[in-house]
């Protein structure tokens, strides 16, 4: 049974918000609220019962003809949700911060437009079903987020608006030809039709490898892998629920995904082994994690720390796909997840200290703890996830991505794994140590940089709760992992269709 | 003579003589606002209609229609009628931005009066071109067109005005004399205009040699491209904003369609000079991209990007011709969809650049620092009419791209790709400039005028007519195949 | 039709259209201009085209002129006028490489032309040379001049060199197809020149507002 409404109105429940939220003048601000948090929920919902109905063992496709045998083709399948809850749960997370944290600033309008129509690209990119539609959405992501990533417009901003389009609208180019290439090969691929790519026979082996690497690179731009990652830490001017939402789900997930599709559902794992790719990932990966880590440790202001750390973490994705075997697969996916929860409520965090405190270097921190209790307890929660530390989501990761290397039997990856947590253990743990045992402005030593009181809690609830929620989530999606509709639950799920022949 | 050709010519001479009437009323009883200009427009769509019900019916329609001793003949398919929708959207969204425009942009300076019928001129002329099946025929539709066109550009009076106009009217003349002498070799050696009949007789040679050679150069020189460029930006410069559209929208096209036309009927085989027309298409793409990212006018930046856009037409003459069927065939969509595409973008960006020009009053792109603070409409048309000129999803812009990679591909003509990549970054360089200076915040704000909403509209509705175009594209595209368009 | 008035003709032609081409003062090039058209109309009655000659004289002779002379500000009744446009020199001053630069392109349309022609079937006469030659002093007068004017009266040259190669190459065999093309490019011709003309009568009163305009503000500074 097929029901091709239900994707279209969760793309559209973000789509249309856009024309709405342009028409309304600039100081309407509590109808802006509303339809952006109304529209949040219902994609909520929306995507709960999708997930609900493929448990069910329905099945979501709406398509039409472009042009000769090119597709618009939208179709639900568990990985495509995974990322479609992902990215509704934490785009209402989002907004709500959103709201809080640009309040009384200009161009309100302008930022949450182009924030829904990101939000939109997102779901379009979770729930494309071919690459053709895939391409499309990824394209409107970079076209969508420009805005926002120079929303300040200060040439800071304005520089690093260009780098990033330099970026991403190259990768995005070296990608749509790749397609192109893969489609006058093929003709038109849907996710999941595998055997397509295998049944070519090895004649053709030589040219899917270099389609297989004209598209990594395209989509290696936005997934940050090194050395392609220069736009990231740059990008970091944005406002920081841009920041959030670009490192958890948007743009980097986003091309972390598209190696996610293409690796499984496009070539499919065992040709990708086949070809022996598997083990450049796997080197691409590891090579990254450590670059990342190292940039990270040398930098003394947070958001670029986050920023580093989260090049080093979106890389855990790669690693775990580049594991063949199951248990590397769910690692991969299940840390799709996992890093968004956790990485969001950093940049919340840190959003926070910056809006409230005036905080922007690490040094200034020192207990902070203290005169933000709930943010540092939040913060202090994602730093231990991204180490790795039980209970916490990032545990569940790493603990996969240690059973797969065995399973793939490469053992080196798990002495990477280890080098990996060490340093972040390196980065993170100094924060920790000085939010919440150095003494600080709340002691009476010294002053905060540039203190406000904005709201009734620590800070204003706008900022706070979304945090809060988050951090709830990383730790229950680590408590809870063994249950139903979990993450590792549906990264299970989805793995079971993929090496199941 | 009419009788003979039956009452379905009725709707040909329709669709040709209503823009002229209805241009030649409005001179008459000029409008000063923009429904009553839609609502007459409607009459020659319904004709279009009525055209449209004919051939979808029928298959592909010949008309012989004979004056006298000679024979002209007119013909319509699923291109014809493509064409000409877009002619009339085009011709209809530019005419009802002008009331507001002549209002309260230009005032009672210049000849006013002259629009509306020099547009209706203009229409019919592109019409005769579409419809055309002889050499004269298309000769008359070129003069007239290029005339009408001229007389277009030279509205607005002024010094500039005049002395760019004049620099047309020179080449325009000059190009069509090449074109006549063309002409001119091709009657002399076989006896014949009628192209279905030249495509039959017409044999390899040098006089076919020096008679394409000609031909295409008058026509090139017309549609701006490459080494001929150099006369477009400055005519555009002091132009009139809905004249620009028109210019840039279409009267570059029609001398493309008329080459791209002429080559498929005389030298459907002659693939390295085809190769060559490619590689000058490939230049124009980046040099214009250049020539449009260096520009320090808002005009000029859409001006030049047209020269850069017609390159990917021109790749269209190599990917068409002497190639295999299968490249042919998907180059062909890909080239008429790059046509349509470029088309409603362009309009709907030079109507866009009129609104900011008129709303900030700063013709340099540095002018419209801050723009995007108070997030004007046109600012938003602009932008979403360049997503089709850079060739971003989901605009028609990328669909025709993505087709004319696909056949570049297919025929193995690598440096057309890299051409093709060259141009979308170059585009999105240029384009981006402007954007990225309508979001400096520490600007001067700046005093706006608020911009009449007919004319909001109209670019608007171009805009997203280019942008939606690239995900309906399947329904033109079954157009030109239904009722054999055909290669 | 005997060669030698042929022959005759074409070198009228030619001679008058070199006179139109070259001479200095403005006014006599024009009036050169209109006896060579009517030496076309002449020529067109030879061939046996009588409504191309009385075309030829109605628009080429008589309504081409009225609008060149009305370009020069020259009326009837005020005999020649001593402004500016009555003599004049080009601004830019024409050096070798920019002369060849522009001169090439014709060449080497000419040399296709000829080359073309000379691999058609049917034998050439003297108006064919000559009409090749009308063409090759036009182009040589558009590439090297820069007066307005003068390009519109070059093109006109040009423009009828191919009206005779058309009529020669077919006039025989499709009159209505030739007539057909070269009534158009007649009225094109002339709507040409007439739009060129209304131009530079109106850019030259600008240029002589604009300059008063300067000398005035001038004057208001000092």
């Amino acid at each position: 049974m097929s029901q091709a409404w239900l994707p279209l109105a969760t793309l559209a429940t973000s789509l249309l918000v856009v024309p709405l939220i342009f028409a309304l003048p600039e100081r309407a601000w509590r109808a802006r609220t509303a339809l952006n948090l109304g529209a949040a929920m219902i994609k909520v919902v929306l995507v709960a019962l999708m997930v609900w109905g493929l448990y069910q063992g329905e099945s979501y496709r709406f398509s039409f003809t472009v042009v000769r045998d090119v597709t618009f083709l939208l179709q639900v399948d568990a990985l495509g949700l995974m990322f479609a809850g992902l990215s509704s749960l934490l785009w209402l997370a989002t907004t709500v911060y959103a709201i809080g944290y640009l309040e009384d600033s200009p161009n309100r309008k302008r930022f949450f437009g182009f924030f829904s129509l990101c939000v939109a690209s997102t779901v379009g990119i979770a729930l494309a079903g071919n690459l053709f539609t895939f391409l499309l959405f990824y394209e409107l992501l970079t076209l969508s987020t420009y805005p926002l990533v120079v929303h300040r417009g200060h040439t800071k901003a304005l520089n690093a608006g260009a780098i990033y389009l330099r970026y991403t609208l190259t990768g995005g180019l070296v990608l749509l030809l790749g397609v192109v290439a893969l489609h006058v090969m093929v003709g038109d691929v849907s996710f999941g039709e595998r055997e397509m790519l295998a049944d070519l026979g090895p004649e053709a082996h030589g040219l899917l490898t270099v389609l297989f690497l004209i598209m990594l690179l395209g989509l290696g731009v936005k997934a940050a892998l090194v050395p392609l990652h220069g736009w990231l830490p740059r990008a970091m001017v944005a406002p920081a629920p841009v920041s959030a939402l670009l490192h958890a789900v948007a743009v980097v997930k986003a091309g972390a995904f598209g190696i996610v599709r293409l690796v499984y559902d496009v070539y499919g794992i065992g040709l990708t082994y086949q070809l022996g790719l598997l083990t450049l990932l796997a080197v691409i990966a590891t090579v990254t994690i450590l670059y990342g880590s190292m940039r990270a440790l040398a930098q003394h202001e947070l958001k670029p720390r986050l920023a580093f750390s989260t090049v080093s973490q979106v890389s855990y994705i790669v690693l775990g796909i580049s594991l063949f075997g199951p248990f590397g697969t769910i690692a991969g996916l299940v840390h799709l997840m996992h890093q968004g929860l956790m990485k969001v409520t950093l940049f919340y965090c840190a959003g926070n200290y910056a809006e409230e405190l005036g905080v922007h270097r690490i040094d200034q921190l020192n207990g902070a703890g203290r005169r933000m209790p709930l943010t540092s307890i939040a913060f202090t929660v994602g730093a231990l996830g991204m180490i790795g530390l039980p209970p916490v989501a990032g545990f569940i990761s790493k603990w996969y991505l240690g059973m797969g290397a065995v399973q793939a039997n490469m053992p080196w990856v798990i002495l990477v794994l280890v080098a990996s947590s060490l340093l972040n253990a390196a980065y993170f743990l100094p924060i920790l140590y000085r939010l919440w045992f150095r003494p600080g402005p709340a002691h009476g030593i010294g002053e905060w940089p540039e203190e406000r009181h904005l709201g009734r809690f620590e800070t204003s609830g706008w900022l706070l709760w979304p945090a809060v929620a988050t951090a709830l989530f990383s730790i229950m999606a680590g408590l809870l992992a063994g249950l139903p509709f979990s993450p590792l639950d549906l990264a299970t799920f989805v793995t079971a269709e993929e090496y199941t022949p | 003579m009419i009788e003979r050709l039956g009452g379905d010519f009725g709707a040909v001479l329709l669709v040709l003589g209503l823009p002229v009437l209805l241009g030649g009323l409005a001179a008459c009883w000029p409008p000063r606002r923009s429904w009553p200009i839609v609502s007459f427009s409607l009459l020659p769509l319904l004709a279009l209609a009525w055209l449209a019900h004919l051939v979808l019916a029928q298959g592909g329609q010949t008309w012989h229609i004979e004056l006298g001793s000679l024979t002209l003949q007119w013909r319509a398919n699923g291109l014809t009628l493509l064409l000409l929708l877009l002619t009339q959207v085009i011709t209809l969204s530019s005419a009802a931005y002008a009331p507001a425009y002549l209002l309260e942009e230009i005032g009672e300076e210049g000849k006013q009066l002259w629009l509306w019928p020099l547009q209706g001129v203009l229409t019919t002329s592109l019409s005769l071109i579409w419809l055309a099946g002889d050499l004269l025929t298309l000769y008359i539709g070129l003069e007239l067109m290029g005339l009408a066109a001229v007389g277009l550009m030279l509205l607005p009076g002024r010094v500039d005005a005049l002395a760019a106009g004049m620099r047309y009217l020179l080449l325009a003349l000059v190009g069509s004399l090449a074109f006549l002498l063309g002409v001119a070799l091709l009657l002399g050696a076989w006896g014949r205009l009628d192209l279905t009949g030249l495509a039959l007789a017409a044999e390899p040679g040098m006089v076919l040699w020096v008679a394409v050679a000609l031909l295409s150069a008058g026509l090139l020189l017309k549609a701006a491209a490459f080494p001929l460029h150099a006369w477009l930006a400055p005519v555009h410069a002091s132009a009139w904003t809905p004249v620009s559209a028109l210019h840039a929208s279409l009267v570059v096209k029609g001398s493309f369609f008329i080459a791209l036309q002429l080559w498929l009927v005389l030298v459907p085989e002659a693939r390295v000079a085809a190769w060559l027309v490619g590689g000058l298409g490939a230049a124009a793409v980046v040099w214009g991209g250049l020539l449009a990212w260096r520009a320090a006018k808002l005009k000029d930046v859409v001006a030049w990007s047209t020269v850069s856009q017609l390159g990917y037409l021109l790749l269209g003459f190599s990917l068409l011709i002497g190639t295999t069927p299968q490249v042919a065939e998907v180059a062909w969509e890909g080239t008429w969809l790059q046509l349509a595409a470029h088309s409603l973008a362009k309009a709907g960006m030079f109507l866009a650049t009129g609104n900011l020009i008129y709303s900030t009053g700063e013709s340099h792109v540095s002018g419209l620092a801050g723009a995007s603070r108070r997030m004007p409409l046109s600012l938003l048309s602009f932008g979403i009419a360049a997503i089709s000129l850079i060739g971003l999803p989901p605009s028609a812009g990328f669909t025709a791209k993505w087709l004319l990679l696909h056949a570049s591909l297919e025929a193995g003509y690598w440096l057309w790709m890299a051409a093709l990549a060259l141009g979308t970054l170059l585009s999105a360089a240029y384009i981006f400039r402007v954007f990225r200076y309508s979001f400096v915040e520490d600007a001067e704000p700046l005093d706006y005028r608020g911009v009449p909403w007919s004319m909001e509209l109209c670019a608007l509705m171009l805009a997203l007519a280019s942008l939606l175009l690239g995900l309906v594209a399947e329904w033109p595209l079954m157009l030109l195949r239904a009722a054999g368009g055909g290669a | 039709m005997p060669p030698l008035l042929d022959a005759l003709l074409a070198l009228i032609m030619v001679a008058l259209a070199a006179l139109a081409l070259l001479d200095r003062q403005l006014v006599r090039a024009c009036a050169w201009f209109v006896v060579f058209a009517v030496s076309v109309a002449l020529t067109w009655w030879s061939m046996g085209f009588a409504w191309l000659a009385l075309l030829e004289l109605l628009l080429g002779a008589l309504l081409t002129g009225a609008f060149l002379f009305h370009a020069l500000d020259v009326k009837p009744w005020a005999g020649v006028p001593q402004g500016r446009l009555a003599r004049w020199r080009d601004p830019v001053p024409l050096t070798w490489r920019r002369g060849l630069l522009r001169l090439l392109p014709a060449l080497a349309v000419l040399a296709m032309l000829g080359m073309a022609l000379a691999n058609l079937a049917d034998a050439p006469g003297p108006l064919r040379a000559g009409g090749l030659g009308l063409i090759g002093l036009g182009l040589w007068a558009f590439a090297l001049h820069r007066h307005l004017l003068r390009r519109l009266l070059a093109f006109n040259v040009i423009g009828t060199g191919i009206f005779l190669i058309l009529m020669g190459l077919v006039g025989e065999r499709h009159p209505a197809a030739g007539h057909g093309l070269v009534v158009t490019g007649l009225l094109v011709a002339l709507l040409g020149t007439a739009l060129g003309a209304l131009l530079i009568r109106r850019l030259s009163a600008l240029e002589v507002r604009s300059a008063h305009g300067a000398a005035g503000a001038e004057r208001g500074g000092a």
